[in-house]
């Protein structure tokens, strides 16, 4: 069994949908004998050849909408944007129809498509380059939103987006695309769309996150485990539809939660979160539930980029400041 | 070629001078492996390799004063170095890359056991909660498994009907159901039993109403068994007048009609009334209003069978005298055995706003009134 | 150094039958059989006698703001008469005799600016797409459709139409660019009417036709006379069938006159100079049509007042089963935003129909 990196679990799935689903199309702006710009679709227009994996002029609103219309032709595409940063110029193609053609036609039309993009920051790339609006897709109805944390996660979050009948927005955080490796069969098993997994279990407080932002959590919860307190790590993995009932079994249990996105913290997906824990089981909360975000700011340049991303020290304090 | 220029040795002093080279022009060096010892004004310093590379130039030998910020040697990145060709596997930044190999640890959902959360809207919540109803009981027939109004409605009835061979209780028997566990959590009851020798009382006599009269005249004795008590703001109204309530058992059930005023009836007129509430009573035509108001309660239970009795106490009232059956019974009069009809009393009373005192006074009054002829 | 032209372009311009029926030419293929233009003729009546009642239907208030289509008859006709049952349709909002003769019900397009989403389900099996609002978006689906086309190897061609203004939006270029860039089997038909809302094509763009932007994506643009029902759809049908060949895309300018407003929420008379309406109105498609049939003894009082008849009788009928269809509940407001309803959307759709069952 290969040990391979997220990125490349991306491209594990993506040539596993391609050999067992001819209906499957891969497309973007040089995916094709580059191989995207992070690898992502490494050697796979050399496998499955120009008519499966294939270079799109340089038009985002147009990737999108060739999307729609294929995918109601029956097709799946799943479509790469180069970097969240720009995918907003097909905003109205995702929003207005994507999301929204089944509804339209009362069925008779729906758009299974995946739409992928590199998000977050942490990498050093210049301006526009780590995005973390996440939040925007959510909102959408008709949409739904998954992002994977580990390379495992992502080659079977990516197989199930890709075989779900609705659009997927599907945002893969680069700033983790190399940073581990793990074994990942390649036996095309999906993971569940719309629940979250128990990274770790614990009494003491919830940890709640996704994304690159996982591993910060992750270490926290070591060094707060080492100081004694007990922490349960969440990771959602599928922003939209929320798995909020294992969230909230665990607040159950522990009374307390810090939610960690690198987005920014207004109408962040935290606040989604927040509420929902509010409106299920005020009477199990011991504090507040606290956000540790990006803040309500553009990403700054990569000279301060590690001063935006949530950090291990900003986790900690959350969780210790709601202990008694 | 890549020139290293002398770095500042510390303390700004400006310049150096080569002391002894340790490596030769055309060496192949590893970053951090000595290069050369300088000397400055202060001390001899050895200046490591900054780079991996291959040595090309010195540009200065042994007893030569370099100024620092100038060339010291040039120099060649090696092939391990340079990488120019190499895949960065990225267009802009760079990507954090590691060894590390690890399993991933996951649970799909929970990791402990999470509550059967109810599909159903807040107007269906608050329905379940008024008729008492635990929805996580109920399996929804809505559409996509929601559960309904009518899903709880029928619970409710279906957890009101009996059990198989059992009737549910109804009218005077149902409002009797209600009283008694009204009383059972509010009232902190005491009993008291005692027996009135009436021996002396003339043939005829008329027994309850000489147990309304003893009632009356204890009352005078001691008031505080002839009172209401207020639990919500914890007072208590004794009361002048006796309203008497006497309670009759008939085939519907027990029904307690009162009294109004017993202290100022003549026997006649208690016969009068207590007969007239009989018949009204087993037509069931007693008005509302003859129920209500009683300050204090008789019950003369004993006619088929039963001495003593802890009678409950129905708030706001704060006692209750229960007769049983009369027999005849051996006493002891000065020191031998008579036989002597004797009256079996049970007074309970609630001790929330009655002491053992008041109660026995007024149970020992009530004797007295009765062993009188 | 010197310049040299590496590049000139040419838009051709057809017209065959002229504003007082005339025939310029001799009649296209697709019209050897005369009775064609009969037919074709009765699609354009029933076309406006539909659109004359749904605009009073409208101003009675049974209708919501529609997109009428007056003068403009001949353009959709053309496109539903010249594409085949397999070919795909996509829509902006002038469209509906392409649409009536792809099987789209007249009480379905009165649903859908009626309100009720159940007007672009389409009682018919069909892959077309519904009508579409967001200006321009459309072209990409279009490009889409026959990105799936060719990717299957299927003889099959996407026909998209768009107002002229459309073709100022960014979608629309990028649309024309990848259809080129990939020879898509996709047909382009502008529907250039003169008008978008209150702007007309002198501020809209700089170009002299509309048609020569399909020479900056690479391929043939044409103009027609979007009057002339014969050229437009003589035009037309050549272009769907070389894309159907293989030989690529097209790009088609069919010049009309807007002579309506844009919408029944808008008033043309505004900005519209009554003398330029006056002469259009002399040009308008169905008019010359009837001269030529008239002509050609194919037509005659007694028939176009059986026309008349039926058509508004279909009208009424298709009238009635609209006004009388009963309103969805809300739920179904949930039913369609995925294959699977999903949790979250179970509870509130719960609240929602209680709600609704309450009112």
């Amino acid at each position: 069994m290969p040990d391979i990196t997220l990125v490349e679990a991306v491209t594990q799935a993506l040539a596993y949908e391609l050999k067992h689903d001819k209906k499957v199309v891969v497309f973007g702006e040089d995916v094709g004998k580059n191989g995207g710009v992070f690898r992502a679709t490494e050697a796979l227009q050399k496998e499955f050849g120009e008519d499966r994996v294939f270079d799109t002029p340089l038009a985002e609103s147009m990737i999108a909408g060739l999307a729609v219309g294929m995918s109601t032709q029956g097709l799946k595409p799943v479509a790469e944007f180069q970097f969240m940063g720009f995918i907003y110029p097909a905003m109205n193609q995702i929003v207005s129809h994507a999301a929204r053609m089944r509804n339209r036609t009362r069925g008779r039309l729906s758009c299974p498509l995946v739409l992928r993009a590199p998000f977050g920051g942490g990498i050093r790339a210049p301006e526009h380059h780590s995005e973390s609006t996440e939040a925007l897709f959510a909102h959408i109805p008709g949409l739904q939103v998954v992002i994977p944390s580990s390379p495992k996660r992502a080659y079977g979050l990516l197989l199930a987006a890709i075989r779900n009948p609705d659009p997927v927005v599907f945002l893969e955080p680069k700033r983790i695309y190399r940073l581990v490796k793990q074994p990942v069969e390649d036996n095309g098993e999906a993971l569940p769309l719309g629940r979250c997994f128990t990274l770790k279990e614990g009494d003491d407080v919830t940890l709640v996150s996704w994304g690159a932002s996982i591993h910060e959590t992750l270490q926290s919860a070591k060094q707060l485990e080492d100081e004694g307190l007990s922490c349960e790590v969440i990771d959602v993995a599928s922003i939209k539809p929320l798995d909020i009932d294992t969230i909230l079994t665990s607040v159950e249990k522990t009374g307390r939660c810090v939610i960690v996105h690198e987005g920014a913290k207004t109408c962040g997906v935290g606040a989604e979160i927040s509420a929902q824990i509010m409106e299920n089981c005020l009477p199990d909360l011991l504090a507040p539930v606290q956000r540790v975000t990006g803040y309500d700011v553009v990403m700054p340049y990569f000279q301060l980029e590690k001063h935006y991303i949530p950090s291990v020290k900003r986790i900690k304090e959350a969780a210790l400041s709601i202990m008694e | 070629m890549k020139l290293f220029n002398l770095p500042d040795l510390g303390e700004g002093l400006p310049d150096a001078e080569i002391h002894e080279w340790f490596v030769k022009e055309g060496d192949i060096v590893k970053a951090d492996q000595p290069l050369v010892s300088m000397e400055t004004a202060k001390a001899v310093v050895d200046v490591p390799c900054p780079y991996d590379g291959k040595i090309v130039k010195f540009y200065g030998q042994p007893g030569d004063v370099i100024k620092a910020g100038e060339p010291l040697i040039g120099y060649e990145a090696t092939e391990e170095v340079a990488k120019p060709s190499s895949d960065k596997g990225t267009v802009v930044g760079n990507l954090e890359e590691s060894t590390d190999v690890s399993e991933d640890v996951f649970t799909v959902g929970s990791a402990s056991t999470s509550k059967n959360r109810v599909k159903t809207t807040p107007a269906v919540r608050l329905l379940a909660k008024k008729l008492g109803i635990d929805l996580s009981s109920i399996s929804g027939t809505g559409e996509h498994g929601v559960v309904t109004k009518d899903d709880v409605n029928r619970e409710a009835q279906r957890k009101a009907e009996p059990k198989e061979g059992y009737v549910p209780l109804r009218g005077v028997r149902r409002a009797m159901l209600a009283s008694m566990v009204q009383s059972h959590q509010e009232v902190v009851p005491v009993s008291i039993f005692d027996e009135a020798d009436i021996h002396a009382w003339k043939d005829g006599t008329d027994i309850t109403t000489r147990l309304i009269k003893a009632i009356v005249d204890a009352t005078q004795k001691e008031p505080a068994l002839n009172a209401w008590f207020d639990s919500e703001t914890s007072s208590r109204r004794c009361f002048e007048e006796v309203h008497l309530g006497l309670a009759m058992d008939t085939e519907d059930g027990l029904f307690v009609p009162v009294i109004h005023d017993a202290q100022k009836a003549s026997p006649d007129a208690l016969r009068k009334t207590i007969n007239d509430y009989k018949k009204s009573v087993r037509e069931r035509a007693i008005p509302a209003d003859k129920l209500k108001g009683a300050t204090i309660t008789l019950s003369n239970f004993g006619k088929f069978a039963g001495r003593f009795a802890s009678p409950i106490i129905v708030p706001p009232m704060v006692s209750i005298l229960a007769v049983g059956r009369l027999y005849e019974g051996a006493v002891g009069v000065n020191g031998k055995i008579e036989v002597h009809r004797m009256l079996p009393l049970s007074i309970s009373f609630d001790h929330r706003a009655v002491t053992g005192g008041e109660a026995t006074r007024f149970l020992g009054a009530v004797i007295e009134s009765l062993e009188k002829s | 150094m010197t310049t040299s032209i590496v590049a000139r372009f040419e838009v051709p311009f057809t017209r065959m039958l002229d504003a007082n029926g005339e025939l310029c030419g001799p009649l296209p293929s697709f019209a050897e059989k005369k009775e064609t233009m009969v037919e074709l003729y009765k699609i354009m009546v029933k076309a406006r006698i539909f659109d004359k009642k749904a605009i009073a239907l409208q101003r009675t208030g049974k209708m919501g703001t529609y997109a009428p289509i007056n003068g403009q008859e001949a353009i959709s006709t053309a496109i539903g008469h010249a594409m085949d049952t397999k070919d795909v349709f996509v829509p902006y909002y002038r469209d509906y005799a392409a649409q009536f003769q792809r099987g789209v019900k007249i009480s379905e397009i009165l649903a859908y600016w009626g309100g009720d989403e159940r007007g672009s389900q389409f009682d018919c099996e069909s892959e077309d797409l519904p009508i579409c609002v967001p200006i321009a978006s459309q072209c990409l689906h279009a490009s889409g459709v026959a990105f799936a086309f060719k990717h299957r190897k299927q003889p099959r061609v996407a026909v998209v139409c768009i107002g002229e203004g459309g073709t100022s939006e960014g979608d629309f270029y990028e649309a024309i660019n990848v259809a080129g860039a990939w020879k898509l089997p996709v047909v382009f038909i502008v529907n250039n009417n003169q008008w978008a809302i209150s702007v007309p094509l002198s501020k809209q763009t700089a170009t002299q036709t509309i048609a020569q932007k399909a020479i900056a994506a690479g391929f043939e643009g044409k103009q027609v006379d979007g009057n002339d029902l014969l050229a437009t759809r003589a035009v037309i049908g050549e272009a769907i069938e070389a894309a159907r060949r293989g030989e690529g895309p097209a790009l088609i300018e069919a010049l009309t006159y807007r002579l309506c407003d844009h919408t029944t929420a808008d008033d043309a008379t505004r900005y519209q100079p009554s003398n330029e309406v006056e002469e259009a109105q002399a040009n308008e498609p169905i008019k010359r049509i009837k001269i030529f049939l008239e002509k050609e003894n194919l037509w005659d009082d007694k028939q176009e007042q059986q026309l008349l008849d039926q058509c508004s009788k279909e009208v009424q009928e298709a009238v009635d089963e609209y006004v009388n269809s009963k309103p969805q509940p809300i739920g179904s407001a949930f039913d369609y935003h995925f294959e699977t309803l999903p949790d979250y959307l179970i509870k509130q759709r719960a609240i929602a129909m209680e709600a609704f069952e309450d009112a």
